[in-house]
């Protein structure tokens, strides 16, 4: 199953996943149609000692936020695998549970008066999410976590055979 | 085949069924419950009670889900004992059970302290959607409404008939709303935003007395029903919710070897130690993760979390229960959300305590820390890193390099992660 994969180190701050994220929710699907509205991004870049870090929903296995939901509305898909309580014949009180429960941060209150938790619903209607189809810097992928893995160890190596003086 | 008994249809007997059903495709599961309904949340019952949320919208699970689950339902019928020897669960109709394992999850009931009166008319508590009916159509014929007991759920049904458009008093023996969970500070926000909504409170005393019309009007020469306090005050009520805590149901295994204190007594695998009964959810104890003390964690996502974690032991794949933190809860009352989490109260020797403080904003943000480790946790207006918190709680995760970040606004988890 694709997970959407964080490269941090090539995350500059442009703050163009937001953007896409949010233009991505909002109602028209335009950045001035989200900023019009006041719909938010659903990622989050976090400064950390000056340097940009990406915070994301990561799709639990079993997710907390699925175990603290107490209306149903927050599900795990079994086939996508995606996490979300939109789209679901339960719906969202606002109880703020999920957002107790999430160690990563990754659910907030929707702005407004509508009493409604908001996540990363990895946009179910589109190849790839909105985030990784924006990203100019290629920060974020939409790949399987195994070529993730086999990629960072490569250049996990390559960089430690640059450091070395050894051409890889 | 292995045939398994659920007792208690709601937040952790559904997650034990959803976890066997996926874990042992042929199993034969049966889920006991003394009520009728489909699962429901009763989280969800101040809200039905307020007019914000309709029956049908309590429900936690699709129509469908018994049956693509293929779970036989008995509903209506209460298991009124467990034969451990035999392996057999009593229905109070006399039939009987037989069970490879049985999965107690039976959850609590509202607490009626002994007080004159109380099993009078125009009491209630708040548990079941049956109490929340009774409560509606008594509101409906009344104008005043008593709440005893200024915690969680009090303060919820409290909000629930305001919003009804009843007079609702709240009557809490201890100086502060939500003395469990919050400190006086957090208390105060609160307790200031509900009261300028209109609700009334009277905090430092009991109640001694409910008073039905014929003795209310005995002692005030008029007529009326309501509740008498420990000082003397009367307060004149055609409504009284009862909200000063739950017992755990624990009947059905009383003197059958079963260990029970507060709660059943389970261990790491929410078992029993009786072969093959399991327990789990508000009517099970277990050792909670900051304090290590053992005891009973009622809250909905611990409910759910023991579910799973006895689903897989009884479908014969051994996992543990990584345990929950205590008293993790949130509420929000006029738009001011509040959540305390641990140790939230913990104070003297030994206790690093980091603390923010913006009244003028309804801000308020504690962290309690002992040796590095957060263990404890108030946040109120802004909740958002809540988790993050609480998943450093659980893990006892050191934090002396971000210790000076931690109460930032932009604090999250993108400092942890680089930490
Ligand atoms: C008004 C209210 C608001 C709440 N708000 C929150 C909140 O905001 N956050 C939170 O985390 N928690 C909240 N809770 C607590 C939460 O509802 C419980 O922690 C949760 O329901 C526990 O689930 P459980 O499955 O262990 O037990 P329960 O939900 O209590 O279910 C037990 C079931 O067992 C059945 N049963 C009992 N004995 C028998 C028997 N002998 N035979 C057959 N059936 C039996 C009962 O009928 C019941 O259906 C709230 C509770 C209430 C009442």
């Amino acid at each position: 199953m694709k997970e959407i994969m964080v490269y941090t180190e090539r995350c500059n701050g442009c703050l163009t996943c937001v953007l896409a994220c949010a233009a991505a929710h909002a109602e028209d699907k335009t950045i001035v149609g989200a900023m019009a509205a006041g719909v938010p991004g659903r990622l989050f870049i976090q400064a950390v000692n000056g340097r940009p870090v990406p915070v994301l929903c990561r799709h639990c296995e079993e997710p907390a936020c699925v175990a603290a939901c107490m209306t149903g509305a927050m599900q795990k898909d079994p086939e996508t695998g995606i996490v979300t309580n939109e789209g679901h014949e339960q719906t969202c009180v606002g109880c703020w549970m999920c957002i107790m429960a999430c160690p990563y941060g990754a659910v907030v209150p929707a702005p407004g008066k509508e009493k409604m938790a908001i996540k990363c619903d990895r946009c179910p209607d589109r190849d790839v999410p909105a985030c990784v189809a924006a990203c100019p810097n290629l920060a974020l992928a939409f790949i399987e976590p195994e070529d993730f893995a086999r990629e960072r160890q490569k250049s996990v190596a390559t960089a430690l055979a640059v450091e070395a003086g050894v051409p890889a | 085949m292995t045939a398994y008994v659920i007792v208690g249809n709601s937040a952790a007997g559904i997650s034990a069924a959803e976890t066997i059903r996926r874990l042992d495709p042929e199993g034969d599961i049966t889920i006991v419950d003394v009520e009728k309904t489909p699962a429901y949340s009763r989280c969800l019952l101040p809200n039905y009670l307020g007019g914000t949320r309709s029956e049908d919208a309590l429900r936690i699970r699709p129509r469908d889900f018994y049956q693509k689950l293929r779970l036989n339902t008995c509903f209506g019928y209460r298991v009124a004992r467990v034969d451990v020897g035999e392996k057999v669960a009593r229905l109070d109709n006399g039939a009987r059970l037989k069970y490879d394992r049985l999965f107690i999850s039976t959850g609590s009931s509202t607490f009626m302290p002994p007080v004159p009166g109380i099993t009078g008319e125009g009491v209630y508590g708040l548990r079941t959607l049956e109490d929340a009916k009774k409560i509606l159509a008594q509101a409906g014929q009344a104008r005043r409404a008593v709440i005893i007991g200024g915690g969680f759920v009090g303060l919820e049904a409290a909000w629930a008939l305001y919003r009804r458009g009843l007079e609702v008093t709240v009557v809490e023996k201890m100086p502060q709303i939500l003395p469990q969970q919050f400190d006086a500070c957090a208390a105060a926000i609160l307790l200031r935003e509900m009261q300028a909504e209109g609700i009334r409170f009277i905090l430092g005393t009991g109640i001694k007395e409910i008073a039905a019309p014929g003795l209310w009007e005995k002692l005030t020469g008029k007529a009326g029903r309501g509740v008498i306090l420990e000082n003397g005050d009367r307060l004149k009520a055609e409504l009284v919710i009862v909200a000063t805590g739950t017992r755990a149901n624990t009947g059905l295994v009383e003197g059958t070897g079963v260990k029970v204190n507060l709660g059943i007594v389970v261990d790491k695998y929410q078992s029993t130690g009786m072969e093959g009964v399991y327990a789990g959810g508000d009517v099970a104890e277990t050792e909670d993760v900051v304090s290590g003390r053992i005891g009973l964690t009622p809250i909905w996502p611990n409910a759910v979390a023991q579910g799973r974690v006895a689903g897989y032991n009884m479908a014969g794949i051994p996992r543990e229960y990584g345990g929950m933190i205590g008293m993790q809860n949130a509420v929000e009352f006029r738009d001011v959300p509040a959540i305390a989490v641990g140790l939230a109260q913990a104070d003297g020797d030994g206790y690093e305590i980091l603390k923010e403080y913006r009244p003028e904003h309804n801000l308020y943000k504690k962290i309690v820390l002992k040796d590095d480790i957060i263990v404890g946790l108030i946040l109120v207006g802004d909740i958002r890193q809540a988790g993050v918190y609480s998943a450093l709680m659980r893990k006892k995760a050191k934090v002396t390099r971000l210790k000076h970040r931690l109460l930032r606004p932009d604090f999250g988890y993108g400092q942890v992660l680089s930490a």
